[in-house]
């Protein structure tokens, strides 16, 4: 397969298919009779290809692409989990996809996002919920701002929030969104939070809060976390979860429980909706009772004459997104809620689990493992100890010329050479001993044969590619 | 350690160097900064005529995989910036502290100069950063 | 239903391996008083209940065959080409392509996207998208103030006002400074200390306006001053003199109308577009191209990825990570599908067929046009029997123009009349007939 397929926009001709347009059937005048010259473009360069060119191109450019359908896709903190093709079949029924933004007539649609709030509730504990963010970094913002309008509306200035080293980057990211600045927490040897830090951290007195994701990104469960957040409510200071390593805690823990305030869900993680290589998403964001009215507007409410909804609230933090969030996403997740029921929910989160222990009992036999205890849904191996000045991305490089995707890589920082499995629960065991099978035989290709890790990887369309050279002279479009 | 940290320069805990003539400095990083950040691909340089205070933000130097932030190490007037540095910040890799010189300043404050390092006290900061 | 291939048989293998007894010793960190027995949702359906289910739901929203709604969320002929294309599970279930090796076909897909954005727009760079146009301006408004340090920004009426009010929010996270105002007051507002003016075109009302003419009324005096256009239906730049060669810095588009279903407001697509010089500053992904290290082959990757949260973290100036990709594979087949052609030939049926309707409604006694500028597909009616027509329009089973009221209570009897190819000429006679029936229905007309 050769990877250097030629531009869609070399497949052009003069031929003009015209196989999209409706005909004009009212009496029309002429463009230039009605919009002013200055108004209309000269050229638009882009070209005329025909329709089958247009098919076989992209059916080319799928087949040198990896999806999950695919193999294995054991990325740490992205709960690559089979997506469902039922969700697919709903998402596409006209009486939803053609429903428009602004009609009424959708109590259809308005059902389907409450009741998802409701269940959504359920799993987490939490109150109330806005399915609005896009995104789980938008979901990040939107908690943010929440936090901010808490303290502002009772006069008390609080900048800062605190974040432990192996957070996401979204997490600071997103707290710079919203004004804040970061307080960094080292993680201790068990990677979970120090407590005296928090304390110390907390008794400044500027702190509105801090950003946790339990399990963490090193898959490991803090036990402390009652006390974190106790802690943490103690100065006065508020408890965001972030929501995307939730797939372990299905049906078997809350973050509410765990005295978390504000929560954001990666619909595009847990809850099985595919992640179309790199969005759409969906990052609902679910509170406390209490901070109820800053959620995002618009939100539905149930009255006796039904569900309404409320555009009016005042106290809301405002519009995070035009409509109403990435409504066929949401409608995926609901889906997926409903054909697996409470006891699915919690298979899941069990059988993740199940998944990655066995996984990291396996390959720590040959690979370093840091933390080596129990872990949630993922585990974190390091480059510890790898022979010939091997690196982790040599180790991944050569698992993609297995005919596998690797797993994420560099992440979290707090590891050197950090690599972060998470298989999910839909792998079978038949998968997860094969990639055991494949990572092993790299090990020892690291120690008998590095080069076939150093130039790797060598069996796909193309070989290592120059990220020096396209950040330096960026070509960003033909 | 095999880094290379040049004896007539003067440097700061957060790895840029100086050399100092007269009243100006000329500023750089450290063969160890280059070496942390890995292939430099873009380095954003001040404006020359700006005035800044010492440890404020003066520019950035991006690689694929990091940023690092260039801290003013004495207050004072940028009087030059390095423009080859735009075409061929590589420069910064190959020669840090030569033709990879990132800007010249004129220091306003003789004071601050005292609490630059000296390379012996520098290469043990950089000693225990690795 | 379940997805999980293991039977108890190997579940008990695998707990062996382990060494652990049972499924509930791998959840011992948890204390215990946090572990909840079970949640309380129904039991999980099969696929032939859940579609009954779910069709259930579908009965209760209406999806009427012609409409005369638009206000930011359009309906467009979408080509049969698209859904096959983006329902290529190599496509649908894959990642975001960090490892370029494997991910080839997407990351050169998304490289299209943006050439094709780029040719579109004319504008110099164009990113792998964002959330939506309204999330996307108010990136703008962020970036605008990082580049000029300044951190107030103007925004002129006529920003669709879901859009102002997410720009507010933004705003109001960053500290920066919204002014709003009419065009005609620009000049009474703009100071050396606004870092951008923000305007769109084709406004929420449908009025065109010549980016050249707001470019020199902003830069002439305020060269430093950034201009940013935003953009509700981006069909009408197979028409429109596009924003690259109107000295627009950040352009930014809602893209649902290239090949994306409305579905209730989203998934949308986020266009996000500007200058050259500002590279270094754009949100958002960014794919290249490269050649191999070792290698003659040219090959795509994800770049310049130090501006993004993932390597700045707290620096980093936006969180974007999840986007909308296979929204921009979507809108990519959906202009490929078209061509220079068949995009010239919807966006003219588009200004035909609304410049028809206008005309037609303009000759009803009562009914004002109250556009001065040339409009695109939409354009407000002031209406002699609001409710009369809104009601006329149902019965004829046309989906109604928006109230404007919903946003602008004080013009309670205009409506924003959206006209696109989609909307046959039998459709569009039903919508004069209505708007004609619905001055004669003289008890609605003392509501």
């Amino acid at each position: 397969m050769d990877a250097n397929e030629h531009l869609i926009f070399n497949k052009g001709n003069e031929l003009v298919q015209q196989n999209f347009i409706p005909k004009l059937d009212i009496k029309s005048e002429k463009i230039e009779e009605i919009l002013p010259k200055n108004l209309i473009r000269d050229e638009l360069r882009i070209p005329d290809v025909s329709e089958v060119e247009i098919v076989r191109h992209y059916i080319k450019l799928s087949k040198i692409n990896y999806g999950v359908d695919s193999g294995i896709y054991p990325l740490g903190s992205c709960t690559m989990k089979y997506n469902p093709k039922i969700n697919e079949i709903v998402a596409r029924m006209t009486s939803f996809s053609k429903v428009h933004s602004l009609q009424g007539e959708n109590e259809g649609a308005l059902e389907i996002l409450y009741e998802i709030s409701q269940m959504l509730g359920e799993i987490t504990g939490m109150d109330g919920f806005t399915l609005q963010p896009a995104a789980g970094a938008h979901g990040e913002l939107v908690g943010l701002l929440i936090i901010k309008k808490y303290f502002e509306t009772r006069g008390i200035v609080k900048n800062k929030i605190i974040i432990p080293d192996s957070a996401h980057g979204t997490n600071p990211a997103s707290a710079k969104m919203a004004g804040f600045s970061i307080i960094e927490l080292q993680s201790n040897e068990q990677g979970e939070v120090p407590l005296d830090h928090l304390e110390y951290a907390m008794k400044q007195g500027d702190v509105a809060g801090i950003m946790l994701t339990n399990p963490n990104t090193l898959g490991v469960f803090d036990r402390q976390i009652k006390d974190i957040t106790r802690i943490v409510h103690e100065h006065g200071g508020l408890c965001y979860y972030d929501g995307a390593n939730m797939n372990p805690m299905l049906g078997i823990c809350r973050p509410k429980d765990m005295g978390f305030d504000i929560v954001h869900l990666n619909l595009h993680k847990t809850f099985s909706t595919p992640h179309g290589g790199g969005g759409p998403g969906s990052g609902p964001v679910g509170v406390i009772s209490e901070l109820i009215p800053y959620l995002p507007i618009p939100c539905i409410v149930s009255t006796d004459k039904g569900l309404v909804c409320n555009h009016e609230n005042h106290e809301s933090i405002g519009r995070i997104k035009a409509f109403w969030g990435n409504f066929s996403i949401v409608l995926r997740a609901y889906v997926y809620i409903i054909s697996l029921g409470g006891d699915g929910l919690k298979r899941v989160g069990q059988i993740a689990v199940l998944n990655a222990n066995y996984l990291k009992t396996l390959l720590k036999k040959k690979y370093n493992l840091p933390y080596d205890r129990i872990c949630q849904h993922e585990f974190v191996l390091s480059d510890k100890y790898l022979p010939n000045e091997i690196t982790t991305e040599d180790i991944a490089k050569r698992i993609l010329d297995y005919g596998f995707y690797a797993p994420t890589i560099y992440f979290p920082l707090v590891v050197n050479g950090a690599l972060m499995i998470e298989p999910t629960e839909t792998e079978s065991k038949d998968s997860l001993d094969k990639f055991v099978e494949v990572m092993n035989q790299i090990h020892d290709e690291a120690l008998n044969k590095p080069e076939k890790l150093k130039n790797a990887p060598s069996n796909t369309p193309i070989g290592r590619l120059d990220a020096v050279n396209a950040a330096r002279k960026p070509i960003l479009h033909d | 350690m095999d880094y290379e940290f040049p004896d007539n320069l003067k440097y700061t805990k957060t790895h840029e160097w100086l050399r100092i003539e007269d009243n100006t400095a000329t500023v750089g990083i450290t063969d160890f900064a280059q070496r942390q950040l890995g292939d430099i691909v873009y380095i954003e340089l001040p404006e020359k005529g700006a005035i800044l205070e010492k440890q404020s933000s003066v520019g950035e130097i991006e690689s694929v995989k990091a940023v690092g932030e260039l801290l003013m190490p004495l207050s004072g007037k940028i009087i030059e910036v390095n423009s080859n540095l735009v075409d061929n910040p590589e420069l910064v890799n190959s020669s840090p502290y030569g033709p990879g010189w990132i800007l010249k300043l004129e220091y306003t404050n003789e004071l601050e100069i005292n609490d630059l390092f000296s390379v012996e006290d520098y290469k043990r900061i950089a000693e225990e950063e690795n | 239903m379940d997805f999980i291939s293991h039977d108890e048989k190997t579940i008990a293998e695998m707990l062996k391996i382990i060494n652990v007894s049972e499924i509930d010793d791998l959840f011992q960190d948890i204390p215990k008083d946090l572990i909840i027995k079970s949640l309380n949702i129904s039991d999980g359906m099969s696929e032939p209940d859940v579609l009954n289910k779910m069709r259930e739901y579908g009965k209760k929203n209406k999806i009427y065959p012609h409409s005369f709604l638009g206000a930011g969320c359009y309906y467009h002929y979408i080509p049969s080409l698209v859904d096959f294309v983006i329902s290529r599970s190599e496509f649908y279930t894959s990642y975001t392509p960090y490892q370029a090796e494997a991910s080839q076909g997407y990351l050169q897909a998304i490289y299209e996207y943006q050439s094709i954005i780029s040719r579109l727009t004319e504008m110099e760079i164009a990113n792998a998208s964002m959330y939506d146009g309204s999330t996307s301006l108010a990136e703008a408004a962020i970036m605008a103030s990082i580049i000029t340090g300044k951190n107030q920004v103007i925004l002129l009426e006529g920003v669709h006002p879901e859009y102002i009010e997410v720009v507010k929010t933004y705003c109001w996270g960053q500290n920066i400074e919204l002014k709003i105002t009419s065009e005609n007051k620009l000049n009474d507002v703009l100071n050396e200390d606004i870092a951008a003016v923000m305007f769109q075109s084709p406004n929420f009302f449908g009025d065109i306006t010549d980016g050249l003419v707001m470019s020199n009324k902003v830069k002439e005096k305020y060269p430093n001053c950034l201009l940013i256009q935003c953009m509700t239906d981006p069909t009408c730049l197979g028409l429109l003199k596009p924003p690259g060669k109107t000295n627009i810095d950040i352009f930014v588009a809602e893209g649902q109308s290239f090949g994306i279903d409305p579905s209730f407001g989203g998934p949308g697509l986020g266009i996000f577009t500007a200058k050259k010089k500002f590279l270094r500053k754009i949100p958002g992904r960014l794919v290249g191209k490269t050649k191999e290290i070792n290698g003659d082959r040219d090959g795509f990757l994800l770049t310049l990825q130090a501006r993004e949260q993932h390597i700045r973290r707290e620096k980093a100036s936006s969180n974007i990570c999840t986007n909308q990709a296979l929204c921009s594979l979507s809108a990519l087949i959906y202009l490929v599908s078209l061509g220079k052609t068949g995009l010239r030939e919807i966006a003219t049926q588009n200004f035909q067929k609304a410049h028809y309707v206008k005309n037609a409604i303009a000759l009803i006694p009562g009914y004002e046009i109250l556009n001065k500028k040339p409009t695109y597909n939409e354009f407000i009616v002031r209406c002699p029997n609001i409710n009369g027509l809104i009601r006329e329009c149902k019965k004829m089973n046309l989906l109604p123009p928006l109230q404007v009221s919903t946003y602008y209570p004080e013009m309670s009897d205009v409506v924003l009349v959206c006209v696109t190819e989609l909307n046959s000429s039998s459709s569009i006679e039903k919508f004069i007939k209505a708007a004609k029936l619905a001055i004669n229905n003289e008890e609605e007309r003392a509501d």
